[in-house]
């Protein structure tokens, strides 16, 4: 049964005002709290018991599966090794999440660590939310690692995003794309008080004509800290690109660390990055439209973040 | 409708050898702007256009002097309130913004949403597309969408007092046309207190009075022939800055 945390932290990451419809795996303080498999979509526990497999069928056409994961047991610290297969030519949507909820003073953490292997010409969108709640003192820790395989002719879109709450967050994201497939992994994260997020991330452009844009908004308040790593590295004709800005307010700390990696005469590659604080002249036009200081503010972290 | 008393603005001179000598760029100006005109603000660069304008929408806050709407002292109001007094400005240098669309800032200035509104202000700029509204605010646009956008801004707002600063920057000579119709059109329909920063004539031509700013001070007042005497004079010449020298490469402008 869901209580009123749960209910709250499953609309928070997943958007869910309840038990989704279709395919879904939701676990609980560590343990599997409900499963559903669809004609297409299959999940099962994993042989060594400590995490799942979801198998989505050649062709599978506009179908989603969701995998929230909720905790909200003092000193738990859950780990969990996910694997995604998705078949050939399908167009699928996993929605993935973790909401910490903590009302102690001991820490809480997840780490789930999830492999895609993405098959011929198909197409996945992966969307993941962190959030952490709770009056709790204990620290919420979260450190995903995503690691994904491209098949020809694939195509995958990763949403990444945490806005608030997590105290502690590694991230670590890999990639091997093959020809003619394209990643674009889009990261948006907000850190306030002391809170320390870090991301680092390696891909490898492998095969002729593949693609990879990694794009990182990064919002840094209080006296919260977030480094960002990319390698992107070209070993074939293709075209890579990062994008990463980050806004400071307060005195928050932010480090930028793109790197391109071209071992391929035809290869693109190109980065643009920027960190600073808002800008003047955005604030000056939007208080110009009648928004008061704290009103342009959050229209314009909203707008980044959005 | 606006009153200038005695305005003066001092910046520190950077450039002064002491290093922060005071320096005035509007000196002690009075003006009152009625209702309903359509001024047109020029004057040799450096001479305190923008400036004055800054003043009018709190962007820069006077040094001494007052500045009165209908009446209202508003010397002492934000830039936020002086807009929700029914005062608008056009930067001559648009702000760009990541994830903000046109849609986003245009709601903004309309105070809704809905798309009905929005379809009937872009309609006013002769703006035919919706998916327009959709495109992000960043540094892809070029100078005439940008333009496009930052009027569009201001125009939703329906002002009682509607600055533009430089209007035609970065945008192509064909649209400068259909712009001053626009502001013209705008003016009549809602009596709208217009004034534009320019140097471009079309504008000039448009004004009902055409104001000379020339060292922080109103030099002229009138219609443009009495000013064209005068601006001419001043032989403005948009390159003084990097023609000052010690060689000389036979000017031929």
């Amino acid at each position: 049964m869901l209580n009123a945390i749960d209910k709250e932290l499953l609309k928070e990451v997943a958007d869910l005002e309840g038990i989704p419809k279709g395919a879904y795996n939701i676990r609980k303080n560590g343990e599997l709290m409900g499963r559903e498999v669809s004609a297409n979509i299959n999940i099962e526990t994993n042989e060594a018991g400590n995490g799942i497999i979801i198998r989505i069928k050649p062709g599978t056409i506009n179908e989603s599966v969701h995998i929230p994961v909720i905790l909200s047991k003092a000193g738990l610290h859950d780990v969990v090794y996910n694997t995604f297969e998705v078949g050939e030519n399908s167009d699928v949507t996993i929605i993935a999440g973790c909401g910490i909820h903590c009302g102690s003073s001991e820490s809480e953490g997840h780490s789930g660590i999830h492999e895609f292997r993405i098959g011929k010409n198909a197409r996945m969108k992966y969307v993941e939310k962190h959030v952490a709640t709770g009056e709790g003192t204990g620290k919420r820790i979260l450190n995903p690692t995503t690691k994904v395989f491209l098949e020809e002719g694939a195509y995958a879109e990763m949403e990444l995003t945490q806005l608030g709450g997590v105290d502690e967050a590694k991230r670590v994201n890999e990639g091997e794309i093959k020809a003619g497939a394209s990643l674009l992994i889009t990261e948006r994260v907000m850190t306030d008080k002391t809170q320390e997020a870090e991301s680092k991330n390696e891909l490898i452009l492998v095969g002729e004509n593949s693609k990879a844009n990694i794009v990182s908004r990064s919002v840094v308040k209080g006296d919260s800290k977030q480094d960002f790593f990319v390698n992107l590295e070209a070993r074939a004709k293709c075209y890579g690109h990062i994008e990463c800005d980050a806004i400071i307010m307060d005195r928050g700390i932010s480090q930028t660390i793109p790197a391109l990696k071209a071992f391929h005469p035809d290869a693109e590659m190109t980065h643009e990055a920027s960190i600073g604080k808002i800008a003047n002249d955005q604030l000056m036009k939007l208080m110009s439209l009648g928004l008061d200081y704290d009103e342009a503010v959050n229209r314009i972290i909203q707008g980044f973040l959005k | 409708m606006i009153e200038l008393k005695n305005v003066s603005f001092v910046v520190p001179d950077e450039e002064s050898t002491n290093g922060g000598e005071p320096k005035e760029i509007i000196k002690d100006l009075s003006f009152t702007f009625e209702e309903g005109k359509f001024y047109g603000i020029t004057g040799p660069n450096g001479g305190g256009k923008t400036t004055l304008a800054k003043l009018i929408m709190g962007i820069n806050p006077v040094t001494s002097g007052r500045i009165f709407f209908r009446g209202e002292d508003i010397t002492g109001l934000s830039i936020t309130e002086r807009a929700r007094k029914g005062i608008a400005y056009g930067f001559q240098h648009s702000a760009r913004f990541k994830g903000t669309t046109f849609r986003d800032l245009l709601s903004i200035a309309a105070g809704t949403d809905d798309e009905g509104e929005l379809i009937k202000i872009i309609a006013r700029l002769g703006i035919c597309s919706i998916d327009f509204l959709d495109n992000p605010v960043n540094s892809r646009l070029s100078g005439g969408e940008i333009k496009k956008i930052e009027l569009a801004t201001i125009i939703a707002r329906n002002p009682k007092v509607a600055i533009y600063d430089e209007p035609d920057t970065g945008i192509d000579l064909w649209t400068i046309g259909p712009m001053v119709e626009l502001l013209k059109r705008e003016k009549e329909a809602f009596k709208t207190t217009t004034m534009v920063v320019s140097h471009n004539k079309a504008f000039l031509e448009a004004a009902d009075d055409v104001i000379l700013i020339r060292g922080g001070q109103i030099a002229y007042e009138g219609d443009l022939s009495g000013a064209k005497p005068i601006l001419e004079d001043l032989s403005v010449c948009g390159f003084a800055n990097v023609c000052e020298g010690e060689s000389y490469a036979e000017c031929y402008r």
